[in-house]
């Protein structure tokens, strides 16, 4: 297994790509769940959206791409208005692997990842070379290659999950938002993902937004963490300055110990309490 | 994780093979259709080779013979062509929609609705060729009474095949109570409009309708990509720069007005839309844009199949044919309903 260790570079200061939401409120009718959050996500960076369950963290998701109207405050991509973008050209330039993406019944994996081409195609539009060239690389940089001809519904979990985000990739927009992509994975598959997005944001550039649940590999994995609590912003910055023991316990009432992680050095939330001998 | 290079030269993959064998399903479903529709030409009281019956349609021939098949046969085996092919559409979409294999415009009252619009058109004994526009009007009215009563924030599909029974059973009253009080000389297309029936097949009729559907086939054709987005659900879809509520939209009209179309040609013709989507899938896997083409040639093949059991292979005369088909059919749904005890079409993950 390799081990990246991004979690401390300074970020880079580039403008293109970043994603920032401006006095942001996201509702479910009458319930506000997210609140008044001013929040920029840095553009070529890996950011990894932490926080309890029910803190607003996939409403935020939702709200950053076009499927939550924001009920006030705005979502700007470098500037523009992204609920205020046409829906394809929004749908060039970000991708969402929903948390529970359905599955067509039997549909192969070749073919779920071609419809990953379809902001790019015009109606009558011919399947292109470039289209292919893509479909073959999201294919390839997934490990997916060789399970083209597979059904997806008969994958195991993480080569299915490899397969959704082969379909994003295939999309080729220059940023990337995972809404818990390892959550229902063993912990082998669950580094294979994130191993996946660190080869993603180093070779090819993507900008990363995850939503994850181990602060650990969230503090290992990301450049930049955001920490939400009842839908607002506890924290945001690099995990190493970010990530303490009065913050854990604060949004997640967890009293703890945070020390450096053996392997990587970056921080790992020891939560206190009793053991079983 | 490993990046694998790709094989120069790889075997025929799932997608090829799969796409051939519609294809090669395809042309079946062809040559059964102009094997149908020579049958459908040739015979009846008047019987000729299939070869003459051909020519007859062309003009060509023993002038009896155009008569016959010009006049009285071309246009009720063009009727069943594209009834067929419409409802078998319609339904092919609509169980995609609803991502439900019982969702079907005969089971949801569009197809009731459609007819109910064109008798009342009759009614007031307006042209023929007005038929096609009433019975979508009928059917565009169905609709919105089922969404207005099975609309609870978001379409569950239970409440919608149960209201749909109910608006299909309501129509179909209607029907009835309007037919009872037409003129003598219109009580004979009451069949038409109770049962489904291509009796009252006419050219005027065949011309509008026909036209009005291939428009139509001609949409949902190039519908074919939006539909695969949309069967990855909305998230996703919308995440591809798709707006769901919007194309459902779209094709949910489409849906219904193929259905009302084939209604305006057929009457409520039954378990035709329902039954050939699941004819294709069994037959050509998971639906493609190839398998939509197939859907409709598989549905007029059935339909005029269908009717020319009723005109030639039955003893009693004068059976509608949506009466074979709901024989036909109605085991099919029992079938289905039962299968359907056990959640298997769904798969999400």
């Amino acid at each position: 297994m390799t081990t990246s260790t991004l979690a401390t570079d300074p970020l880079a200061t580039s403008t293109r790509n970043e994603l920032s939401c401006q006095s942001l409120e996201l509702r479910y009718g009458s319930r506000t769940v997210v609140d008044g959050l001013d929040l920029t996500l840095p553009g070529g960076a890996v950011t990894a959206i932490v926080g309890p369950n029910a803190c607003g963290k996939s409403t935020l998701l939702r709200g950053l791409t076009r499927l939550l109207d924001p009920a006030a405050g705005t979502v700007t991509l470098d500037g523009s208005d992204v609920h205020r973008m046409p829906a394809r050209t929004l749908a060039k330039r970000l991708g969402l692997l929903p948390q529970q993406p359905v599955t067509p019944e039997a549909i192969t994996v070749e073919s779920l990842v071609r419809l990953g081409r379809y902001p790019h195609q015009r109606m009558l539009s011919p399947w292109s070379a470039t289209d292919q060239a893509a479909v073959e690389e999201a294919l390839t940089r997934t490990g997916t290659a060789e399970l083209r001809d597979q059904p997806v519904d008969r994958l195991s979990g993480g080569q299915r999950q490899r397969a959704w985000i082969a379909l994003t990739l295939a999309q080729d927009t220059e940023l990337l938002l995972l809404d818990e992509p390892t959550t229902f994975l063993d912990l082998r598959h669950q580094l294979e993902v994130l191993d996946l997005v660190a080869e993603l944001n180093e070779e090819a550039g993507r900008t990363v937004v995850m939503v994850l649940h181990d602060l650990g590999q969230a503090a290992r994995y990301a450049d930049h963490l955001v920490v939400l609590h009842e839908g607002r912003l506890a924290a945001a910055g690099p995990p190493a300055e970010v990530l303490d023991a009065a913050l854990v316990e604060a949004v997640f009432q967890v009293p703890c110990q945070v020390i450096p992680d053996p392997e990587t050095g970056t921080p790992l939330v020891v939560p206190r309490g009793r053991a079983r001998r | 994780m490993t990046a694998l290079p790709l094989p120069a030269v790889r075997p025929l993959g799932e997608r090829a093979r799969r796409r051939r064998r519609t294809l090669l399903l395809c042309a079946a479903a062809l040559a059964a259709l102009v094997a149908l529709t020579s049958l459908g030409l040739a015979s009846g009281q008047v019987s000729m080779a299939p070869g003459t019956a051909l020519r007859a349609l062309l003009g060509l021939g023993d002038p009896g013979d155009v008569l016959v098949v010009q006049q009285f046969r071309a246009p009720r085996v063009l009727a069943a062509l594209i009834a067929g092919a419409a409802l078998a559409v319609s339904g092919s979409l609509l169980q995609r929609l609803f991502r439900n294999p019982l969702a079907s415009p005969d089971v949801v009252g569009v197809t009731g609705g459609a007819s109910f619009g064109a008798v009342l058109l009759l009614a007031t004994g307006a042209s023929q060729l007005l038929t096609p526009l009433a019975a979508l009007g009928g059917g565009l009215v169905a609709a919105l009474a089922l969404g207005a009563f099975a609309w609870r924030g978001r379409v569950a599909v239970g409440r919608l095949v149960l209201v749909g029974l109910a608006v299909q059973a309501g129509l179909a009253a209607a029907v009835n109570l309007m037919i009872v009080r037409f003129p003598a000389e219109l009580a004979s297309s009451a069949l038409q409009w109770t049962t489904g029936s291509l009796y009252g097949s006419t050219w005027p009729g065949v011309w509008a309708g026909g036209g009005a559907v291939a428009v139509a086939l001609a949409a949902a054709a190039l519908q074919g990509r939006r539909l695969s987005v949309l069967d990855l659900g909305d998230e996703s879809a919308a995440a591809l720069g798709l707006t769901p509520a919007r194309a459902r939209l779209h094709l949910l009209l489409l849906t219904i007005a193929l259905a009302s179309l084939a209604a305006a040609l057929s009457g409520p013709v039954g378990f035709v839309a329902l039954a050939v989507p699941h004819l294709v899938r069994f037959l050509a896997g998971p639906p493609t844009p190839g398998t939509l083409a197939l859907t409709a040639l598989a549905g007029a093949a059935l339909l005029l199949g269908a009717d020319l059991i009723v005109l030639h292979l039955l003893p009693v005369h004068g059976l509608p044919v949506g009466a074979m088909t709901a024989t036909l059919g109605a085991p099919w749904l029992l079938i289905l309903m039962i299968r359907q005890g056990r959640p298997v079409d769904r798969s999400t993950s």
